[in-house]
């Protein structure tokens, strides 16, 4: 291989690995190369561990990138040209196909509204009581502003502790070490469900997690329908409009089915660790599961054990007759610190007395 | 395998760090690249111990900032001694002259926290320990990046103090929260997880050669069966050692059931877990043996 060919092989490796959502720079392509050029290329396996240690950031990829080297550094170099090989386990639905439900026509769109309610959108609970959704049917940009508001003031709040030193104006020895005791501070880590069922709710929930990341910073934010996704970096982005683009390629099955045991459990042994005495763990859901409660059961006395509050909002909750009587909620409600309804500015307001209690 | 490379596994070697070419090649590129290195993985798998077997083969000197929730940029940086400061302006009072301004703001005032030691090193550049980074706030993280970049701080009082040359940068984390993009762009990565049963095997060897290798074998055998047991706690490399030298300690020659039961307290910190392991062994689901 001429140093041409490795130049231009790495850079498209690098941007393969960028289309599959890893953080890869161009300052990565450039330090990749150079860390072939350090005598790295002497075999398959030694350039490997290099390129993996300058474009690798995170365990969850490790397989990921091996995968990928596999397909683009093969052992023989006679072989087709790499983006032929490339293949990714999660292809991009084609574009021409079927309409998807509403959320995720939402996200393409960025900012407009629901589009008129078909109940027939909804997937998994399509015989849901008509009444849950009506609280949203006069959304207005107005109350996307309201819920910003309320996010930040909530943000406020759990960012309020007392100031570090009040030593300087002291000139006595005495006082000069003097610290206030530091409150203890919390973090919150949110799950919000985007199945199907949860279309109506989730563009509300979504952007009110948007806005608490906006002013809070320890905030973790994931989303699931089937599969468990972490969207902290996404919602990172301003402004908004760009936070759902990376929203819209990094989640894949939008207002598909739910998998809520599945899930919780994906979240409990791969991300428990960011769950400690401090966190405040709030899963948005409306319970309609359709896996094994059991399951569920287990994931969610794991969380309780590790966390400060465990909080259950569900939206089906604000609707008049509701009862949590779907078997997952059924399963659910032993764990909860709080069990609470999230289907308007009201009850979100409530939410910041369930998160600094 | 690399020269480089090799070299590098043969210095950490003779530090009695068991490497492999994972952690060599990162150490290689560090060097080469200029890059900050960010090693992750569960606890008790030696990402400490990187940095020190680093600083012993470059014979560089080892600044460690140990973070924790609240550590602030004063405590990380430098801070000025107020308490000295004062003492010199009364003294200066007592013999009716002036302390000025420069005098309590100059060097001898400045007390250097981690990274100012670092930066202000003098002689060969020294090895820069950022551990636990996970454990400090978001906002120290971002207050680091901007350290981490130019390695020159501006002390008022005093001026720009630049970096004579790089110090080398090893960051660890346990993942008890996710680091920012940010600041793994601009690291190396290196993910040391629990070792193989080879590997671990090596290190009870070097590190407690008393055991002699069927005991070690089984020692390690033991504690690689626990790790997929799914404990609560899952030991690390440190426990397997304290567990080998304990059993050193105690005589033994061989795992034997009431030897493990007495001594189980080393590698599992959790009594939930304890009860849970003892049961199974009870039960004769965990077998005492020199496979992995």
């Amino acid at each position: 291989m001429t140093d041409g060919d490795l130049v231009a092989r790495t850079v498209s490796f690098c941007r393969a690995l960028r289309e599959r959502g890893f953080p890869v720079g161009v300052e990565h392509s450039a330090d990749a190369v150079r860390a072939l050029a350090a005598g790295t290329l002497e075999s398959r396996e030694s350039a490997r561990l290099a390129l993996r240690c300058v474009l690798v950031s995170r365990p969850e990829d490790l397989r990921a990138f091996d995968d990928l080297f596999e397909d683009f550094f093969s052992a023989s170099p006679e072989e087709p040209q790499p983006e032929n090989r490339v293949k990714f386990p999660f292809p991009e639905a084609p574009r021409d196909a079927e309409e998807p439900p509403s959320l995720a026509r939402w996200l393409k769109q960025g900012e407009e509204g629901p589009d008129d309610d078909d109940p027939e959108e909804a997937r998994s609970a399509s015989d849901m009581p008509a009444l849950a959704r009506k609280d949203f049917r006069d959304f207005t940009d107005e109350e996307l502003e309201q819920i910003e508001r309320i996010a930040a003031r909530i943000a406020r709040k759990l960012a309020a502790r007392p100031s570090r030193r009040t030593m300087r104006s002291h000139p006595d020895f005495t006082e000069l070490r003097f610290r206030e005791r530091r409150t203890r501070k919390t973090r919150i880590v949110a799950i919000c469900d985007v199945s199907g069922s949860m279309d109506l709710y989730s563009r509300f929930l979504l952007q009110f997690l948007y806005a608490l990341q906006g002013s809070f910073a320890r905030v973790e934010s994931f989303v699931f329908s089937t599969e468990l996704r972490r969207i902290t970096e996404s919602l990172r982005e301003r402004p908004y409009a760009s936070a759902l683009r990376g929203l819209r390629d990094s989640v894949r099955d939008w207002s598909g089915g739910t998998r809520i045991g599945a899930c919780l459990s994906t979240f409990e042994s791969e991300w428990g660790r960011l769950v400690d005495r401090r966190t405040v763990v709030i899963i948005l859901s409306d319970g309609w599961d359709t896996g094994d409660p059991a399951e569920l059961s287990r994931a969610l006395e794991a969380l309780r054990m590790r966390a400060r509050r465990l909080i259950w909002l569900n939206p089906l909750l604000g609707s008049p007759g509701y009862e949590p009587l779907t078997q997952g909620m059924q399963a659910a409600l032993p764990h909860l610190s709080v069990f609470a309804s999230a289907h308007n500015l009201d009850s979100l307001r409530a939410l910041e007395r369930h998160l600094l209690a | 395998m690399i020269a480089p490379v090799a070299v590098i596994l043969e210095q950490l070697s003779r530090e009695a760090y068991v490497a492999d070419p994972a952690i060599a090649t990162s150490l290689h590129l560090a060097q080469v690249l200029e890059k900050p290195l960010l090693v992750e993985g569960p606890a008790g798998v030696g990402k400490t111990e990187i940095a020190k077997a680093l600083s012993a083969i470059l014979s560089a000197d080892l600044i460690r900032l140990q973070c924790y929730e609240g550590l602030d940029a004063a405590s990380a940086l430098y801070e000025w001694n107020y308490a000295r400061q004062l003492l010199h302006i009364r003294l200066h009072e007592k013999n009716a002259s002036h302390a000025t301004e420069a005098e309590i703001f100059s060097e001898p005032f400045l007390l250097k926290r981690p990274l100012l030691q670092a930066i202000a090193h003098s002689g060969k550049p020294p090895v820069l320990l950022i551990d636990e980074i996970d454990r400090a706030d978001e906002e120290f993280e971002a207050f680091l990046l901007e350290v981490l970049s130019d390695f020159q701080v501006t002390v008022p009082e005093l001026g720009t103090l630049r970096a004579n040359g790089r110090p080398r940068v090893v960051l660890t984390s346990n993942r008890s929260r996710e680091l920012s993009d940010a600041l793994r762009r601009r690291c190396l990565y290196l993910w040391i997880d629990h070792p193989t049963f080879e590997k671990e095997l090596s290190i009870v060897r070097r590190k407690v050669p008393g055991a002699g290798d069927a005991l070690a074998a089984e020692i390690v055998g033991f504690v690689q069966r626990l790790r997929r047991a799914k404990v609560a706690k899952i030991p690390g490399v440190s426990e397997t050692l304290d567990w080998a030298a304990a059993l050193v300690a105690l005589h033994a020659s061989k795992l034997d059931h009431a030897m493990v039961a007495e001594t189980l307290g080393c590698v599992l910190k959790d009594e939930s877990d304890l009860r849970k392991v003892r049961d199974e062994m009870e039960a004769g689901r965990l077998p005492l043996g020199a496979t992995a």
